[in-house]
């Protein structure tokens, strides 16, 4: 039983529901023979996979959705074994290094290297080239970045690589510059609602207008995640009517009473408290910038518009620290007593120029 | 006890034919070559010396003994009236313990192996422990007097103790002959000797337990042959004791491998009288240096190299299996060791009535400088006395402050300083002219006000920098440094663990997680980068930072939380590749949708699935997803209840339980790579980062 966002996919450039223009620059791009280097890049869950995969079966035609998973295993220098999944068909091949973990840059050299080698064999093929879907761009290393510039000029002739990336802040500017910039907007309101319905009508039911108006205001323009409330609702109340609570990841109801306990109290005893409960955040696997974005998020709707602006800019600037150093705990706990103290100072301040 | 069992194993000074031998060989056979198979090493201290060569053979196999059996280990006792050359023999082979109330280890350790052993070799009250009494790992710093419990244990219950002992330099004899391209057929490696005698140590049973000596050498001669002697003592019974102590070179891979197949092959064969096995493992007192030291020498080296614990030596399954049980001995306490020290040299000096006996202070700097080491104790005082015997009779008045400098010079070991104290000398933050400690004494008193004497008070700050003006402080830094146990990037996780504790409000606390923070991501992104001043900077930082004084109201110390939650977390990330799988597989059994293959990341699957996730499980009618799925979607929200699985800081700990997972950090990480790490199942290992 496949998930609904995985079942109801388009799969034709022409079947995509909205980013009409970006469809038309891609087709055309397909057909001019002259297919560049490409960075997709935008919001999760706007749609980037979505249009690069319609933009292969333009290129290649439907036989590039045969795939199939290889297991593949690279030697790093210190001939230690690294397993990395591998997807591919006869005309593109599909990574993300970043399983890859510290040898992204090994298992970068080593596959565009063996691509890049291959000529294309297939005399009907549409294309000569092969194309290379490298995941995660955004979380490669500087080292795999670096790798990557060289072989990009130099195997041209038989590979194309399709980077995609949520941001396009972490890589290095030669790779920005090599490749054509795509940027997949998030959809808006009215865009979600015409997916949605599409969705509902393909599994067989009608979706009310106001539950797709909620899962839509819940999803922040985040398609994949409306989708799988969607699907997620239908499997809880089946006819959709009435009240609809829409079950939230638990992590997120989490996030939510962690920055409750940061505005409650600011003491040394709670800052232990938060510690514990952001262990227990990062060992489920949420993403430290997820954590400290949707505590702050959550932290700034509850406190005093002056005090709003002061704890994103230290919320930024946590995650930069954050993105550098090693112990992520370090400074997610660094933030919470940075907007305790901040919270605290604003608070006694409005009490003493009350009493004046 | 012939003589020729002294030959195969290592020379001793007392065996009066060495030098007699060494010159008929030379005055005799022409065959120069054949020559050093007969000759035995001499010492050439004691070699030429005018021995008497009538020594009766029953005094050398007494005095020889101890220093055959063992490499020097422990507290000895008188075992028989010393001979005349005993001055050139260290104190610490002659009077080794040989009852148990010799021994200087408390008697509740002594219980604990005595219990262990007989379990092993009887088994127990009831008979069935016996199964599971197969290895005893005894650990503890070195001068624990760990081999000497055993040797004593194993000589009061009769039974025989067989050692391995590895051979030095045989192996290269081949490599390095005449020929380079013969291949000896019957060389054997080191570790499959080990093996051998691991074989035939369990499962051989000696023909010849009834027997005396010669009968005994002749059984362990294949032993001794490929040099690992069993020192077999002449026991009436069967029972025997396997003591591993000099162990083969487990930090090398595929011995340790080798080392721990042998282990659990001898553990998992079946039985009716299995042979204990007792291993000894010293702590090696090294901190687990995993960075500084290597920007220092810019060497690569695994942060595991060289560190010898008991991790190392039995595999993870067997430490924590119900097959291995571990006695840590702790420094032998000051109390025992007066104890011991002051029969030694009563025996010492009824024996002998030449010289004098070391005065009461010297013995009293002694056990203070050894930090219960009580072989180096021995060494110290034995060292005294040579001293104060040989110099002469003026300088007996020596001022008892340059008689500890002495005694310091040859005693102290290098790491003094144990964790707990590190952790509490921080935060606890004294500064100069502080109230004592309501509990303090008067000794401690005074050696505050000492101390204080010696700081300087600082100069006076601005008045725009008058929120930074503090008092001296009374810690060291650099001692600290150097005495540390442990690396800064633990140490900061000790500090990040404990410092709530020792903060008033919220602003100290600001102080102390701004400063971890920016020590953490101070460096660049890959190790070499890294701040070599780290642990200075956190230091000052945290002084700086807290209150002071300090308020009291019994802080403990904790562990860091940090290494359970990295478990966990690489637990949750398995479950997270599971679904993973299981999305992809789904997608293959349904060919048309096999293309979003690969289109789940990691992140996504953690984040975003959960909804769904926990919806199936409720409808319980489809597919279901993998159960582990509930390890990231599952987080139950409990509140207060902060200390639930917090393990507290014990005095006498040492580093090393988290030492071995210390291996993740220090690596180039930024951004999600620590998730990719994880993802990839393998730890990241510092020797793999390839430099550019």
């Amino acid at each position: 039983m496949s998930l609904w966002v995985d079942m109801y996919r388009p799969r034709a450039l022409d079947d995509l529901h909205y980013h009409q223009g970006l469809s038309a620059r891609l087709k055309s791009l397909a057909a001019s023979g002259d297919f560049p280097h490409m960075l997709f890049y935008g919001p999760s869950g706007a749609g980037k996979k979505t249009r690069i995969t319609c933009t292969l079966r333009q290129l290649f035609g439907p036989g590039v959705e045969k795939l199939k998973i290889d297991q593949r295993v690279f030697l790093s220098p210190s001939k230690r074994k690294i397993e990395v999944n591998i997807v591919q068909s006869n005309f593109h091949i599909e990574i993300t290094p970043s399983e890859a973990g510290n040898y992204d840059r090994v298992v970068i050299q080593e596959l565009l290297k063996e691509i890049a080698q291959t000529q294309q064999v297939d005399l009907n093929a549409k294309q000569r080239f092969k194309v290379v879907i490298i995941n995660e761009a955004d979380s490669l290393s500087r080292d795999a970045q670096a790798a990557l510039r060289r072989t990009m000029e130099k195997y041209m002739s038989n590979m194309r690589i399709i980077l995609c990336a949520n941001s396009t802040s972490r890589l290095i500017a030669p790779i920005k510059s090599r490749c054509l910039l795509m940027r997949v907007a998030a959809p808006d309101n009215t865009e979600m609602q015409t997916v949605l319905t599409h969705v509902s009508r393909r599994a067989g039911f009608d979706l009310p207008p106001d539950a797709a108006q909620e899962i839509i205001q819940d999803s922040g323009g985040n398609l994949r995640k409306a989708i799988l409330v969607l699907e997620a609702l239908k499997m809880q109340s089946p006819d959709l009517s009435g009240p609809l609570t829409i079950a939230k990841p638990d992590w997120e109801t989490y996030c939510q009473k962690v920055a409750n306990l940061i505005v409650t109290e600011q003491t040394p005893a709670r800052v232990m408290e938060i510690r514990t409960k952001f262990y227990e955040l990062l060992s489920h696997c949420i993403p430290p910038t997820v954590i400290l974005k949707t505590v702050a998020e959550a932290v700034v709707s509850q406190v005093d518009e002056t005090l709003k602006a002061e704890i994103m800019h230290w919320a930024a600037f946590y995650e930069v620290r954050m993105r550098i150093g090693s112990k992520k705990i370090y400074h997610l706990e660094a933030w919470v007593v940075k907007v305790m103290s901040l919270y605290k100072q604003s608070f006694y301040q409005f009490d003493i120029s009350e009493f004046e | 006890m012939p003589p020729k069992l002294t030959q195969s194993s290592r020379p001793s000074s007392f065996n009066p034919k060495p030098p007699r031998k060494a010159k008929a060989s030379k005055a005799t056979t022409v065959k120069l070559d054949a020559a050093p198979l007969n000759l035995q090493r001499i010492n050439p201290l004691t070699a030429f010396s005018n021995t008497p060569p009538s020594a009766t053979a029953d005094a050398t196999r007494k005095a020889s003994q101890p220093s055959q059996k063992s490499k020097g280990k422990e507290k000895e006792a008188c075992t028989s009236t010393p001979v005349d050359r005993s001055d050139d023999c260290l104190w610490v082979d002659i009077y080794e313990p040989t009852t148990e109330a010799e021994l200087a280890v408390h008697v509740k350790k002594v219980q604990d192996v005595r219990r262990w052993l007989d379990e092993a070799l009887v088994g127990g009250s009831g008979g069935k422990l016996r199964k599971y009494r197969r290895i005893l790992a005894l650990t503890g710093p070195a001068g624990t007097a760990k081999t000497a419990t055993i040797r004593v244990l194993a000589r009061e219950m009769d039974c025989e103790i067989l050692e391995w002992r590895n051979a030095i330099g045989e192996t290269s004899l081949n490599r390095f002959g005449d020929d380079p391209q013969s291949y000896d057929p019957d060389h054997e490696s080191l570790i499959s000797k080990f093996e051998a005698f691991m074989t035939r140590a369990s499962t051989c049973k000696n023909l010849f337990a009834g027997a005396q000596a010669p009968e005994k050498n002749a059984k362990s001669t294949p032993l001794s042959s490929s040099s690992s002697s069993s020192s077999s003592r002449s026991s009436p019974r069967k029972r025997q004791i396997l003591l591993l102590e000099d162990l083969p070179n487990i930090l090398h891979t595929s011995t340790q491998a080798r080392f721990h197949a042998a282990l659990q092959a001898l553990v998992a064969a079946p039985s009716a009288s299995p042979v204990p096995i007792v291993v000894i493992v010293s702590d090696a007192g090294m901190r687990g240096e995993a960075s500084d030291e290597r920007l220092a020498s810019g060497a690569w080296g695994k942060d595991r190299d060289g560190v010898l614990d008991i991790r190392t030596v039995l595999p993870k399954d067997l430490l924590y299996g119900p097959y291995v049980t571990q006695i840590g001995f702790n420094p032998i306490a000051p109390t025992l060791m007066k104890k011991a020290l002051q029969s030694l040299i009563t025996t010492h000096f009824s024996s002998k009535p030449s010289g004098s006996a070391p005065s009461k202070e010297t013995l009293d700097i002694i056990i203070e400088t050894s930090n219960g080491d009580i072989r180096s104790a021995i060494m110290a005082l034995q060292f005294s006395c040579v001293v104060v015997a040989s110099g002469a009779k003026t300088r007996k008045k020596q001022s008892g402050s340059s008689a500890k400098v002495v005694l310091a010079a040859i005693t102290r070991r290098e790491q003094s300083l144990e964790l707990f104290h590190l952790i509490g000398r921080v935060l606890y933050n004294k500064r100069k002219g502080d109230p004592p400690n309501p509990s303090a004494t008067a000794k401690d008193i005074q050696k505050d006000k000492e101390l204080d004497a010696t700081l300087k008070d600082p100069p006076k700050l601005p008045s725009f920098l008058a929120d930074h003006a503090r008092r001296t402080s009374r810690v060291n830094v650099d001692s600290l440094y150097a005495n540390s146990p442990i690396d800064s990037s633990l140490f900061s996780l000790y500090i990040h663990q404990n410092y709530t504790q020792y903060c008033n409000e919220t602003e100290e606390c600001e102080g102390v997680a701004e400063w971890l923070s920016w020590i953490d991501s101070s460096g660049g992104e890959a190790w070499y980068q890294a701040n070599p001043h780290r642990f200075h900077l956190l230091t000052l930082g945290t002084l700086h930072s807290l209150p002071t004084p300090v308020p009291r109201r019994s802080q403990k110390v904790f562990k860091p939380e940090f290494f359970d939650f990295l478990t966990k977390e690489k637990d949750a990330w398995d479950a997270v590749r599971d679904v993973r799988g299981w999305i992809a597989e789904d997608a293959v059994l349904k060919e048309a949708n096999s293309w979003r293959l690969g289109g789940w990341s990691r992140a996504e699957v953690a984040t975003e699935l959960g909804g769904v996730l926990k919806a199936r499980d409720a409808k319980q009618t489809r597919a279901k997803a993998p159960a582990s799925h509930r390890l990231f979607t599952n987080m139950p929200f409990v509140s207060g209840g902060e200390h639930r699985g917090l393990r507290q800081l014990g005095e006498g700990e040492t580093s090393s339980d988290t030492v071995d997972i210390l291996e993740d950090d220090g690596g180039p990480r930024g951004g999600w790579s620590e998730l990719a790490d994880m993802q990839s199942g393998g730890w990241l290992e510092n020797d793999d980062i390839e430099e550019f």
